[in-house]
């Protein structure tokens, strides 16, 4: 199966410095993707680059089918009515699914003929994810969908996009720097850090493929590939892939998905890619 | 996309279009009013030369002055605040507020979308232009039989024929290409204005050199029997034939002139013509009115082509 978005090699650069470099990676289809890191690790680059908005300096970046893009702050007409930017979505697009989208904003109950500039920050989000919904795109992205919003509009936005999601074959790239936020929609993971990709992989294989060690400062970690460590007094705590060691004094579970990500972000240098080989390319 | 132009710019173009509306107005009442007035107190065969009427062309020169002095700011001022409202928001306020990420994730792409805003708006503005153009070619011969300034009066001049429509297209591009520059509207906006005074200073200057000015010899004055010619330079002509920029040796006393008088310089010029001097004076004539039309309105379409050009490549380049 051709993967819904795929990256090779690719490189963006602002003037000088690289906000990404040399980054593979592959989204397969159906799939919701959480892009994290931290804040200047590339995300909106690599979302910028994968809708057009960026031209890479180096290798390529595909999207099969049509893309929606939703950027960070949630662009809109502040000037237009919410019954203008449909008709501004509508003008502007070939695919436009127009009854889904006023029918979807008269379920969150937001007034058509309300001026943007007068919904509250929660509504102007589902309005942006509305129009980027009704263009029945292939691959929807969406750039810290969740920023700036309170708790209750942060449940509502997501529920909006994983009832499309539950609907049809829909893949969704999002990105976050609060972990929390993703835990519970996503089944992808993508970790960025420094412009540099870190971590691209189903969340259950990564999680299965994972172990977080606790033991005695001195218990033998040798043969076992360390993603992280950190010691608290005379205890340490391991993040490791794959295989335990054999050391009994080590206790090993599961981590997780928060505790992953930070223990690849507490290491640059440290990375888990699948082999692309395998996938599409 | 062309609703989508027309949603976005709306407010330019029906401030626009009332602005000229109101002009359009004002010129056909005050032209109706002139006209009236002709009709009832013009003596048999005027207007025109005859000595009878100077009464009549004093009383439509002031009515003419009134009216003028409402719009003669135009050709400065209106290119000046089309770069700055119909060019500058074009990039500068999609950048500033982000919506760029909207307009151009969508299916219509960039190159396509930027075309299309920048050929509709540009054809609105070279069409306000060229009415502005008409109502002011209209007015005018109401008051000026016979009289005509539309050449030598570089103010008139920009307010007929194509130079009002080329200076807001000229105008409109530099404002966009500012706006892309920018990525914000209120630098944009200072640049176009900026740049439109700037281009009405140079071009006022180059365009002496639009052809080769002609040359008369005066005697017994200095000054053209052509009230509509653009004066380029002028200098004496010693009896040898030689010109010289200020007659040296001719034994003609001069005097300064104090105050408003100029008794001492009429003398002094009478004495050099007595004494075989002439005038050579060098303008151009009234006949070049559309030589220097096109010539301007070439100069600004090209400058205006190359704008566009450059925040389409701008813009293409590095849209994030």
């Amino acid at each position: 199966m051709t993967p819904a978005l795929e990256a090779t090699g690719l490189g963006v650069r602002y003037r000088r410095t690289w906000a990404l470099r040399d980054c593979s990676l592959a989204v397969p289809a159906g799939r919701v993707a959480a892009l994290v890191g931290p804040n200047g690790a590339g995300k909106t680059t690599l979302m910028h680059a994968a809708v057009g908005l960026l031209r890479p300096a180096r290798g390529s970046v595909r999207v099969a089918g049509e893309a929606a893009f939703v950027a960070q702050d949630k662009p809109l007409y502040d000037s237009f009515t919410v019954a203008e930017m449909l008709a501004f979505g509508r003008r502007m697009n070939r695919r436009w699914d127009g009854d889904a989208a006023a029918g979807r904003l008269g379920a969150l109950g937001i007034p058509l003929d309300r001026k943007v500039s007068g919904l509250s920050g929660g509504q102007q989000a589902q309005v942006a994810v509305t129009l980027a919904l009704a263009v029945r795109p292939d691959l929807l992205v969406l750039d810290e969908p969740l920023a700036n919003l309170d708790p209750l509009a942060r449940h509502d936005v997501m529920r909006s996009i994983m009832a499309e999601v539950a609907e049809r074959e829909l893949t969704v790239l999002l990105s976050s720097h609060v972990v929390s936020d993703l835990e519970e929609t996503c089944d992808w993971l993508v970790v960025l850090n420094g412009g540099r990709l870190q971590v691209s992989g189903d969340i259950e294989e990564l999680l299965d493929g994972h172990r977080v060690l606790t033991g005695p400062d001195g218990a033998s970690a040798a043969g076992v590939r360390v993603v992280s460590a950190s010691r608290t007094g005379r205890q340490v705590s391991m993040l490791v892939r794959g295989a335990c060691p054999p050391d009994p004094r080590w206790r090993a579970r599961r981590p997780g998905l928060e505790e992953l990500v930070m223990g690849y972000l507490r290491s640059p240098e440290s990375a888990a890619l699948p082999d692309l080989t395998g996938v599409g390319a | 996309m062309i609703w989508v132009t027309w949603r976005q710019h709306r407010a330019q173009i029906l401030v626009t279009a009332g602005f000229l509306a109101l002009l359009g107005v004002l010129l056909l009442a005050s032209a109706i009013e002139a006209s009236r007035y002709v009709a009832e107190h013009a003596p048999p065969g005027c207007p025109g030369p005859a000595l009878a009427c100077g009464e009549l062309a004093v009383a439509l020169g002031r009515r003419y002055d009134a009216v003028y002095s409402v719009f003669g700011w135009m050709p400065l001022v209106a290119p000046a605040l089309i770069g700055a409202f119909w060019g500058a928001p074009l990039l500068g306020r999609e950048y500033e507020r982000g919506t760029h990420r909207l307009a151009w994730t969508q299916s219509v792409p960039v190159w396509r979308w930027l075309t299309v805003k920048l050929s509709v708006l540009g054809a609105a503005v070279v069409a306000g232009g060229l009415l502005l153009s008409l109502m002011v070619s209209l007015w005018r011969p109401v008051f000026r039989t016979g009289v005509d300034s539309t050449f030598g009066n570089i103010g008139v001049f920009n307010m007929v024929g194509v130079e009002p429509a080329a200076w807001w297209l000229y105008a409109f591009a530099l404002g966009t290409l500012a706006g892309s520059l920018f990525r914000r509207t209120l630098p944009a906006m200072a640049l176009a204005v900026a740049g439109v005074a700037v281009a009405m200073f140079t071009l006022f200057q180059l365009s002496d050199h639009y052809a080769e000015p002609a040359r008369v010899e005066l005697s017994g004055t200095v000054l053209l029997d052509d009230p509509d010619a653009r004066l380029v330079s002028a200098a004496w002509v010693e009896p040898s034939g030689k010109e010289v920029a200020e007659p040296a040796g001719s034994g003609c006393p001069r005097r300064v002139d104090v105050g408003q008088s100029s008794r001492n310089a009429d003398a002094w010029q009478a004495c050099l013509f007595g004494k075989g001097y002439r005038y050579a004076v060098y303008y151009h004539p009234a006949s070049r009115f559309w030589r220097f039309q096109w010539t301007e309105a070439g100069i600004l379409a090209v400058a205006s082509a190359a704008f566009c050009g450059l925040a389409v490549r701008r813009t293409l380049r590095r849209p994030g």
